[in-house]
């Protein structure tokens, strides 16, 4: 977290900040403050002190007039730094008590203009995706997909448009797709919608991954409808994906499973702290059955939400920490979003997560154009599309190496340690440990190799 | 309709949840079945009616709830 910090040092150094024919830098103002990472590039800033006009006047009000003072031994002077989110509450109330030059420390929060949100423009295109990801040098190295199984659990895929807006053929594994009871339809034949653009943007790093179609939003389910499933549909889906695990080679077990979607409102959940509530309950069957999938092999994605601060979807309901249920569960990879440009969508939901408190884990690309699966000038947009492309470079990095050589919870720390880092405190409620970082991912998939002689 | 959850022995029929947790055919989702969520530990889940669900507890885990899910996408 960005930080303001409001210091009160002796009335000769605040004189050579207010100086204008001076430059005092932040070094001259303070030395280390703890558990701060101060910018050493800010300027130091003078800033005067509000006092009553009229004697009598209440010190701690604002609605009245005003004088301000740049005297020396009343003005103050402000710097800049960061502090890690983890701490940051009690940083901000413990460190004026700490330090007696600091008399407060405020927020500082990014002031963009131009910010990603719903109704922008696509930023890119999936070839400008596809170069951020290097896909070229996963090729190369072999880093294609090939054998690996990828579920897209979603509204089901259309083959034929993936296939025309990519170029290239594609495989829909049929034997091994599931529909959920009460949904007809053949895997790769449903109708263009939202699980296409997943599809389409999961083989942006995969191209030879073997999809396997779950339409689980498709189902009509007594209690859900149309587009909408039920949590109960992707239980089923899950103890599916179970079994496809199981019947691979426990050596060159291989599935990734890509789910861009989650429960926006409370309003059909039981309360957190009742037993049967999904949202803050590792104990709700779903959440259970993602820890067991996961146990057996499976690398897990989630969509972080759209519920970001700056521009969220008008469906999110929950007042705060929007990152729920298995979105947020310690043993799946929680993807937020970033533009082509790098920066943070404004939907992209922040953390902390509620069954696991750093979340998101990672970011990665979305709002470019790609699969068209809207509109012509649509993008693929939302965390929707960014967890697809996170899970076509976890697939793609499944080309070489299966679940035996290297674990999920070892390739989830993996993307933490590789992330390109956006802010300069590591983790934060943002970005998480940063955005995915192809080469050096491959940088430490051959350096583990050489560890392990592969 | 809610979840919830029972432990029965490996490769347990809805049949068997049904007779365990006294259920008749009319409150319980038979199109759903039994499914299992972690094979290792012979937990199985579900689908009920609420007042089943809250019948059988404590023999059988929770309800639980069943919320809709919704796709991620294109913000609104």
């Amino acid at each position: 977290m960005r930080v303001l910090i409001q210091l009160r040092p002796s009335p000769d150094l605040v004189a050579a900040v207010a100086a204008p024919d001076l430059t005092a830098t932040t070094a001259d103002v303070t030395g280390d403050l703890p558990g701060v990472v101060l910018d050493h590039s800010y300027t130091p800033v003078a800033l005067p002190r509000a006092q009553p006009a009229m004697t009598g006047g209440d010190p701690l009000s604002l609605n009245q007039p005003l004088i301000f003072s740049m005297a020396p031994e009343e003005a103050s002077v402000l710097v800049r730094g960061e502090i890690s989110d983890d701490e940051s509450s009690a940083r901000l109330a413990l460190l004026p008590g700490r330090h007696r030059d600091v008399v407060g420390v405020y927020a500082d929060p990014v002031i963009e203009t131009s910010l990603t949100c719903g109704g922008t423009p696509p930023v890119g295109t999936w070839q400008d995706v596809a170069r951020l990801l290097e896909v070229a040098q996963l090729e190369a190295e072999g880093y294609d997909g090939t054998g690996v199984a990828l579920a897209i659990c979603d509204t089901g895929v259309n083959a034929a448009h993936v296939t025309r807006q990519l170029g290239r053929d594609i495989t829909i594994d049929r034997d091994r797709s599931w529909n959920p009871g009460g949904v007809s339809g053949e895997a790769g034949w449903f109708a263009v919608d939202h699980g296409t653009m997943c599809a389409f943007d999961t083989l942006i790093a995969a191209p030879r991954a073997s999809l396997i179609d779950i339409p689980v939003l498709l189902s009509r389910r007594q209690g859900g409808t149309v587009m909408d499933g039920l949590l109960s549909d992707a239980v089923a889906a899950f103890a599916h994906l179970r079994t496809v695990l199981e019947a691979q080679p426990a050596a060159t077990r291989a599935l990734v499973v890509s789910n861009s979607w989650g429960s926006f409102s409370p309003l059909w959940d039981l309360a957190p702290g009742q037993p049967g509530n999904y949202s803050d309950n590792a104990a709700h069957p779903f959440n259970i059955i993602v820890g067991s999938l996961e146990q057996a092999g499976a690398d897990i994605l989630f969509a972080a939400g759209n519920c970001g601060t700056e521009c969220k979807d008008r469906r999110c309901a929950y007042p705060a920490r929007p990152i729920v249920g298995a979105n947020s569960h310690p043993q799946v990879l929680s993807i937020g979003g970033v533009d082509t440009g790098g920066e943070r969508v404004g939907y992209s939901s922040q953390g902390p997560g509620r069954l696991s408190d750093r979340k998101p884990d990672i970011c990665a690309y979305t709002h470019f154009s790609g699969s068209k699966a809207f509109g012509d000038d649509a993008p693929d947009s939302g965390t929707s599309a960014a967890c697809p492309v996170a899970a076509g470079l976890v697939a793609a990095i499944r080309t070489r190496w299966p679940a035996s050589q290297l674990p999920p919870s070892q390739l989830r720390t993996l993307l933490h340690r590789t992330a390109d880092d956006r802010s300069d405190v590591g983790f934060d409620y943002d970005y998480g440990y940063g955005v995915a970082d192809t080469m050096a991912i491959l940088g430490a998939l051959k350096r583990r190799a050489e560890r392990h002689r592969l | 309709m809610v979840l919830v959850t029972v432990q029965l022995p490996p490769e347990a029929t809805l049949q068997q949840a049904m007779q365990q947790l006294g259920l008749t055919e009319d409150e319980v989702d038979t199109a759903y079945g039994l499914v299992p969520l972690d094979p290792e530990q012979g937990l199985y889940a579900l689908r009920v009616t609420e007042d089943a669900g809250h019948r059988v507890t404590p023999a059988a885990g929770g309800p639980f709830s069943d919320p809709p899910i919704e796709p991620y996408g294109p913000p609104r």
